[in-house]
């Protein structure tokens, strides 16, 4: 081996390499400087995303109560199934093990996923069983991403009961989450979606809180960074009797149908029910497609409150607002008599009576006793639409009552101006006659007539139906004379007393009433349902009690009872004798004089 | 006898204290980085086996050190049939680990014979390419010595350890380079090596391929192959200038950055220590390398240069592409970061290269 070797070519290679070297990690510094002091903030909040998760704390919705105190509408600890997909590995390996662990289908996992917001968890099951709950458990290894929150979920302790009154919760829809009352809120949070609910979803909703915790690589919580309590909804007394309540349901005996009772010196609502109904805890979790779609299409529309979107002719007990009208106008006083031979032929017309002999003289207290239409068709006759119309108007019909319930329908009041606007064509004088004794164009809804049997109960003043204390207005004054209220409250008396409505007869209470029954005109629905008792009229009743100082106003309709004074008048005792604490049976009304014949109202 | 064992007192005297007291100070830094990723974990106790690895490492390289070089390349070819064996022993029988096999089962310890292959491939080379005495070299000259170290790149490769293998072609280019090759034939082996990657890129498997998708498009697949590069360049951006702190980055701590104690484990320091750390450990890489490549230049004879050369190749590669692919510049392949890196035949290799490199300064100026 040689001592000396010619390194000279070695060494000038030897500094290339050197500089190469120097500019690699020149380079490196370069990439360093840009990611940890050029873009640092963005990496920090990188890190921060990934390591902290926000949990949410829901706020338990204010309870419902009764004027009593009794829960109507609570809240139940229920468990939802969260995940967040950020932190999955393997997002696809997740949901096949969820899917299998809690027996639901790939594809709703994923369609809840869909929806997600960045780093939010997505409820993939709400009210998870136990059984649920053990499994989770049992694979927690496998599924570190997966967590089990306990939240508040809506419970309905009555049930069926005064649920379309109530409303129900469910979750929010892609609609409601552009709205702006809904501002803020995630998907798949829980809003009232109908009744009571959704009117004062704002106020029982209460605030959420969340704790922001620290979670490491599988999803598992280290440390809570971060808390916010919720701040709990507040409770909301309703002025519903849940007593009174329940007995209205019974007293239905599962006739389709509703009725509502208010307090006529306030407009308190005591009970609403509208028959069949439904079970609003169904709705709570996420109703089932072929559930909603049986309720939705059910021909006995289970899901419609008649009370407030049911707009029937309000037959006979559109009287009293004739009657009151005729009084008030001067036109007839409570001794004017007309003569009823069974019929008037008028514009053309024959015109029927109830009876087909007819009822000879009549006076304005024996006309509402009996149902007199001849005697209705006189006064209204003199009366005219227009004046019609507007006492009409002014005892609440042809709009909505302003009840604390969304999605309240407005009845029809038809005047001549609405018949050229709507149906542009003029008014017959013909029609008028109808429109006296509740047929033709006049609609009402029941809430609407419950109203007018307020509005005689105390003393001519037009409340305004509510459940909430603060939806309440102030009593306006009187619009009519008292002498009017006596006359009409007479007539009304008698009716129960002796007269069409003598099955709402109390023993100890004197009740007033007026029935009424609804030619059903709708003959689409008659196809619908070709059988005998979807032809038969709507049975009215309404009524208020005691006679002096009453405290309570109501109004029952039986849909296809026949008439008022068979089908709904025994209801309406029904309610009242509960309210008055006569439940006990009473023996029938046997030799009282019945004068009229029970199908004429 | 090979060589002089600390006697001679020139052999102390060239001792390079400085190449020394940066490698100890890397390997302290790499301990407390993998105490920092693993002390929260299930083996919290693997610092203390690093720091054992390292006591071992430095043992050998005392050993390496006081070895003759010259000695060690008479043996050249002896060294390289016994890779040749351990290769193809760790292909026939190594156990599958992780759909790999690079391991040997010796006595409880994972042994991983390509490290040392690497080692054993810069004696090879240098001691081929010294035996040459022509001022410069063609193509034609480096082919038989290049198939040679091909062979043993192809067998590591094979396991597959691309990383590893990928080592050894800027090995075999550096000493080839040095050895005279002349530029024209460094340019045409470099496109050589382009047109074989392209030649192979049918070859590699869907896993690689993904991996070069990915590294080229990270949120292709922000949750399986481009989930380490981002998880990387989030632990290195969130550590801003100054570093979340020793023991308080959330990336590392939480378990966020993938193999925090092995191949990324300057992922921690640089999200832990911040810019400022990062920068002292590139400046003590720095100077490491720089010292190595000094020695080069002072060897006393081409196969000392060309030995220094190689081992220093191997290592200032590893080190650019280690960092580079912690900082998301390249793509993710696993290849340990020289020194720091939780793993004992790494850091019992790197510290044995840096024994021969000190060896071949300790004898600058002997017969």
């Amino acid at each position: 081996m040689r001592i000396y070797e010619d390194l000279r070519l070695v060494q000038s290679r030897l500094a290339m390499l050197q500089a190469v070297v120097v500019l690699l990690v020149a380079g490196l510094v370069v990439q360093f400087w840009n990611l940890q002091v050029v873009r640092a903030r963005h990496f920090r909040e990188l890190a921060e995303n990934n390591r902290s998760r926000v949990v949410t704390l829901a706020a338990p919705r204010g309870a419902l109560v009764d004027r009593k105190g009794q829960l109507l509408v609570g809240n139940r600890p229920s468990f939802n199934v969260v995940l967040v997909p950020e932190h999955a590995l393997n997002l696809d390996r997740v949901v096949a093990r969820l899917a299998s662990a809690l027996g639901m289908g790939e594809a709703a996992i994923r369609e809840r996923l869909a929806r997600r917001q960045p780093y939010r968890p997505v409820v993939v099951k709400t009210d998870a069983t136990l059984a649920d709950i053990a499994v989770l458990e049992a694979r927690r290894l496998e599924l570190p991403e997966v967590s089990v929150e306990v939240v508040p979920l809506r419970s309905y302790p009555l049930a069926s009961a005064a649920a379309h009154a109530l409303g129900q919760v469910g979750e929010i829809s892609e609609r409601q989450l552009q709205l702006p009352e809904f501002k803020g809120l995630p998907p798949g949070a829980l809003v009232g979606q109908a009744g009571i609910e959704s009117r004062y979803n704002r106020e029982l909703m209460g605030q959420d809180g969340f704790r922001r915790v620290v979670v490491n690589s599988r999803g598992l919580e280290v440390a809570e960074s971060a808390r916010q309590p919720p701040s709990d909804g507040p409770n909301l007394t309703l002025s519903i009797d849940a007593s009174l309540q329940a007995a209205m349901e019974a007293a239905f005996e599962g006739r389709s149908g509703s009725a509502v009772a208010l307090d006529p010196a306030t407009g308190e609502i005591l009970a609403m029910t509208s028959t069949p109904a439904y079970d609003p805890n169904r709705f709570t979790t996420g109703i089932e497609p072929h559930e909603w779609a049986s309720l939705a299409n059910d021909p006995e529309t289970p899901l419609m409150n008649r009370v407030i979107q049911g707009s029937y002719a309000p037959g006979s007990t559109f009287k009293v607002i004739v009657a009151t009208a005729a009084l008030e106008e001067g036109l007839i006083t409570p001794q004017t008599s007309f003569y009823c031979p069974g019929q008037l032929s008028v514009y053309n017309t024959v015109f029927r009576c109830s009876t087909p002999g007819g009822h000879g003289v009549v006076d304005l207290r024996r006309a509402i006793q009996v149902s007199c239409n001849v005697y209705f068709y006189q006064v209204g006759i003199r009366l005219e639409i227009t004046r019609l119309a507007k006492w009409g108007k002014l005892m609440g019909l042809g709009s909505p009552t302003g009840v604390d319930l969304p999605f309240e329908a407005s009845g029809l009041m038809p005047s001549p101006e609405w018949k050229l606007r709507v149906l542009k064509t003029p008014w017959y004088a013909g029609e008028t006659v109808s429109v006296a004794i509740g047929q033709g164009q006049v609609s009402a809804t029941p809430i609407q007539m419950a109203r007018v049997a307020a509005f005689i109960a105390n003393g001519g003043r037009l409340v305004r139906p509510h459940f909430a204390r603060q939806a309440g207005t102030p009593l306006p004054a009187p619009v009519v004379r008292p002498e009017t209220i006596a006359a009409v409250t007479d007539g009304m008396r008698s009716v129960v007393a002796a007269g069409t409505g003598l099955r709402a007869r109390l023993s100890s209470v004197e009740v007033c009433g007026k029935t009424g029954s609804a030619q059903v005109v709708a003959r689409s629905r008659l196809e619908k349902t070709p059988n005998a008792r979807a032809i038969m009229p709507h049975g009215w009743f309404i009524a208020f009690a005691p006679a002096e100082r009453p405290r309570i106003a109501l109004a029952v309709l039986v849909e296809h009872g026949g008439s008022g004074a068979l089908a709904a008048a025994p209801v309406a005792r029904r309610i009242l004798s509960h309210f008055f604490g006569l439940d006990r049976p009473e023996p029938p009304a046997a030799g009282a004089r019945v004068d009229a014949t029970d199908t004429e109202d | 006898m090979l060589g002089g064992v600390g006697i001679d007192r020139r052999l102390v005297y060239n001792v390079d204290w400085v190449l020394i007291g940066s490698t100890l100070v890397l390997s302290l830094v790499g301990v407390a980085m993998v105490y920092s990723a693993t002390h929260a974990g299930r083996q919290p106790e693997l610092y203390l086996k690093q720091l054992a690895l390292a006591g071992i490492g430095l043992v050998a390289m005392a050993l390496a050190a006081a070895l003759d070089y010259r000695r060690l390349a008479d043996r050249a070819v002896l060294l390289y049939v016994l890779s040749l064996m351990a290769l193809l022993y760790v292909l026939g029988f190594g156990p599958l680990i992780a759909g790999t096999r690079r391991w040997v089962l010796i006595g409880g310890f994972q042994l991983q014979p390509s490290e040392l292959v690497k080692l054993a491939a810069a004696v090879f080379a240098a001691k081929v390419f010294s035996e040459f005495r022509q001022e410069s070299l063609g193509l034609r000259e480096v082919v038989l010595p290049g198939a040679a170290v091909g062979l043993l790149a192809l067998l590591i490769a094979r396991e597959p350890d691309l990383g590893t293998a990928a080592c050894l072609v800027p090995l075999f280019l550096a000493v080839a380079f040095l050895a005279g090759l002349r530029m024209r034939a460094v340019l045409g082996l470099a496109m050589a090596l382009v047109l074989s990657a392209g030649l192979a890129w049918p070859m590699l498997k869907d896993y690689q391929k993904t991996r070069i998708y990915t590294f080229l498009d990270p949120s292709l697949d922000p949750r399986g192959a481009g989930y380490q590069k981002i998880q990387s360049q989030i632990a290195v951006g969130s550590g801003g200038l100054l570093g979340r702190g020793f023991l308080e980055g959330s990336q590392a701590q939480l378990g966020y950055l993938p193999a925090r104690h092995t191949d990324f484990i300057f992922s921690v320091l640089a999200e832990e220590a911040g810019f400022v750390g990062v920068l002292l450990a590139l400046a003590l890489y720095l100077l490491l390398l720089w010292r190595m490549l000094e020695t080069a230049r002072l060897a006393r004879d081409r196969l000392g240069a060309f030995l220094v050369a190689g081992v220093s190749a191997t290592f200032a590669f590893q080190v650019v592409y280690n960092v580079g692919m912690v900082a998301g510049l390249v793509p993710v392949k696993g290849l340990p970061l020289p020194l720091m890196s939780y793993g004992g035949s790494s850091m019992v290799s790197s510290l044995v290269g840096i024994g021969l490199v000190l060896s071949v300064r300790m004898r600058r100026f002997a017969n």
